[in-house]
């Protein structure tokens, strides 16, 4: 701010100190002198045309009535200046009583303007605190969220684990059946050849037999037919489980 | 501006110190004496030399005087244009005091306006700071001010009564920045090397990014080689608004004179 003006005023004082400086004394003295030349010439031009009286008392006379008109420019001259200065006062009050009502105004502005600093500043207090009521919070959120993770990473190692155990122990059961139906298709082999066989047999002493105890052979071939129902259901079992 | 008072004295006070010379050709009863005078630079050349007329018709007859006016070296002086500005435009590099010829004939119609009365120079002057305001602020102050405000301003000038001129001109430079400043720079740019009377364009205080424009922006972008009219080369990293509210004429003008001689 005052580095431009300081340059400004600097070049407006060279500027003065080389135009106007030296000539100012001289013009000003130069002015003076012919406005104070002029007016006595005017002055002495009326003097004698007004006054008819000769000798000393009338050179006197005519002396004393310059130096009045003189006086009385001059007169003139500071009245002109008291008024020029009356006005230079009127606008210095107009002036001051401008500044005193900015005054006024930019006090009102800083009021208020205190006001919604004020404001502001407890608005700013007041966030702060939320901030820092939820900053906690959110400290003790993750804090939770860190031990529920925990607790599900544990429990995502616990179902893989049951999961294995679960899947073992299917392979397991279907491997037992399919034992089981391996079992039973060698003892329904078996008991066909044994039918054959005893068919073949009771064909062979039929009639003997026949006669001693016809409840025999039916008791055989209700227990084959146990045996191939059951095994049947088996297979159809572990093979829907596999 | 208050704390500034003492730029815009120094503005307002500036004098060139001036000898009238009457023409040789004009008819006179006896010889002219040369009439020496310090001319305002802030004031226009037929406001101020009444004194001057007033001393060449005392060796004049009646009849061979017409409409006064001035000439230097050849060059017939506008009178509108500010004193500052046609001593800084035609004659800053000589000798001083300011040697200008008074005419009261052959009257260079093509050259110069007429000026009958002071009037004629009020209405100009008017008319500048209208013109000046209408860029600053769309005419908002100067119409908002009253007849007489208009009358303070131009009896301020006419009287060279500088605290009866910005007690109002102060209202003109106002600057307020909740209101966006100023719209635009009134500047008038004179070229010594060339007829257009001056380059006058629309030029924002500050640019679209919003930083402040400085009177160096302006110079770069029309003339790098150039020196502001109150006879002293510009800041040129001041910031706008500051030059033209301390430095600018009672116009409201900014005036800076481009010399075509690279000169800054």
């Amino acid at each position: 701010m005052g580095s431009w003006k300081s340059h400004v005023r600097a070049g407006l004082q060279q500027r003065d100190h080389k135009e106007k400086v030296p000539f100012v004394g001289v013009f000003t003295s130069l002015s003076e002198l012919e406005d104070r030349f002029e007016i006595r010439a005017q002055i002495l031009e009326d003097v004698q045309s007004d006054s008819f009286e000769v000798g000393e008392v009338g050179k006197n006379t005519r002396l004393l009535q310059l130096q009045l008109r003189e006086s009385e420019n001059l007169s003139g001259k500071l009245s002109q200046t008291v008024s020029d200065l009356t006005t230079v006062l009127h606008l210095k009050e107009a002036e001051l009583q401008h500044w005193q009502s900015r005054v006024s105004q930019y006090r009102q502005e800083a009021l208020s303007l205190a006001k919604g600093s004020n404001a502001l500043k407890a608005t700013l207090s007041e966030l702060e605190f939320t901030v820092e009521c939820q900053s906690k919070e959110l400290a003790a959120l993750r804090l939770e969220q860190k031990g529920l993770k925990e607790a599900s990473g544990q429990a995502c190692r616990e179902k893989e684990r049951l999961l294995q155990r679960w899947m073992e122990e299917k392979r397991e059961e279907a491997e037992r059946l399919n034992r089981f139906n391996d079992t039973q298709e060698r003892f329904q082999h078996l008991a066909k050849r044994l039918k054959k066989h005893f068919q073949r047999r009771m064909k062979k002493e039929r009639a003997p037999i026949a006669e001693k105890s016809p409840s025999a052979i039916h008791r055989i071939n209700n227990v084959t037919d146990t045996h191939q129902g059951h095994s049947g259901y088996k297979h159809v079992s572990a093979a829907a489980k596999v | 501006m208050a704390d500034d008072k003492d730029v815009l004295r120094d503005v307002w006070f500036g004098r060139i110190p001036t000898c009238f010379t009457l023409n040789q050709d004009e008819v006179t009863e006896r010889e002219a004496e040369p009439y020496y005078l310090l001319l305002p630079r802030v004031s226009y050349l037929t406001l101020v030399t009444d004194k001057v007329k007033k001393h060449f018709l005392k060796v004049m007859r009646a009849e061979d005087v017409e409409e006064m006016w001035f000439e230097y070296e050849g060059t017939p002086l506008k009178w509108h244009y500010p004193i500052g500005v046609l001593f800084d435009l035609h004659a800053s590099n000589n000798v001083l005091p300011w040697s200008i010829t008074v005419h009261f004939k052959n009257f260079p119609e093509h050259d110069l306006l007429h000026c009958p009365s002071n009037s004629v120079i009020e209405a100009h002057f008017m008319s500048s700071i209208k013109e000046a305001d209408a860029l600053k602020h769309k005419s908002q102050v100067v119409n908002d001010m009253q007849k007489k405000d208009h009358k303070q301003l131009w009896m301020g000038l006419q009287n060279d009564k500088f605290d009866q001129f910005w007690a109002m001109n102060r209202k003109l430079m106002e600057y307020p920045t909740e209101e966006g400043g100023f719209r635009y720079i009134p500047f008038r740019i004179y070229q010594t090397m060339s007829d257009r009377p001056f380059i006058q364009k629309l030029f924002r205080p500050t640019s679209p990014e919003g930083n402040a424009h400085t009177l160096g922006d302006l110079l770069k972008e029309m003339y790098p080689d150039a020196l502001t009219n109150d006879g002293k080369s510009p800041h040129k990293g001041t910031r706008w608004v500051n030059t033209l509210r301390h430095s600018s004429y009672p116009t409201a003008y900014l005036s800076v004179i481009s010399f075509g001689d690279g000169r800054k």
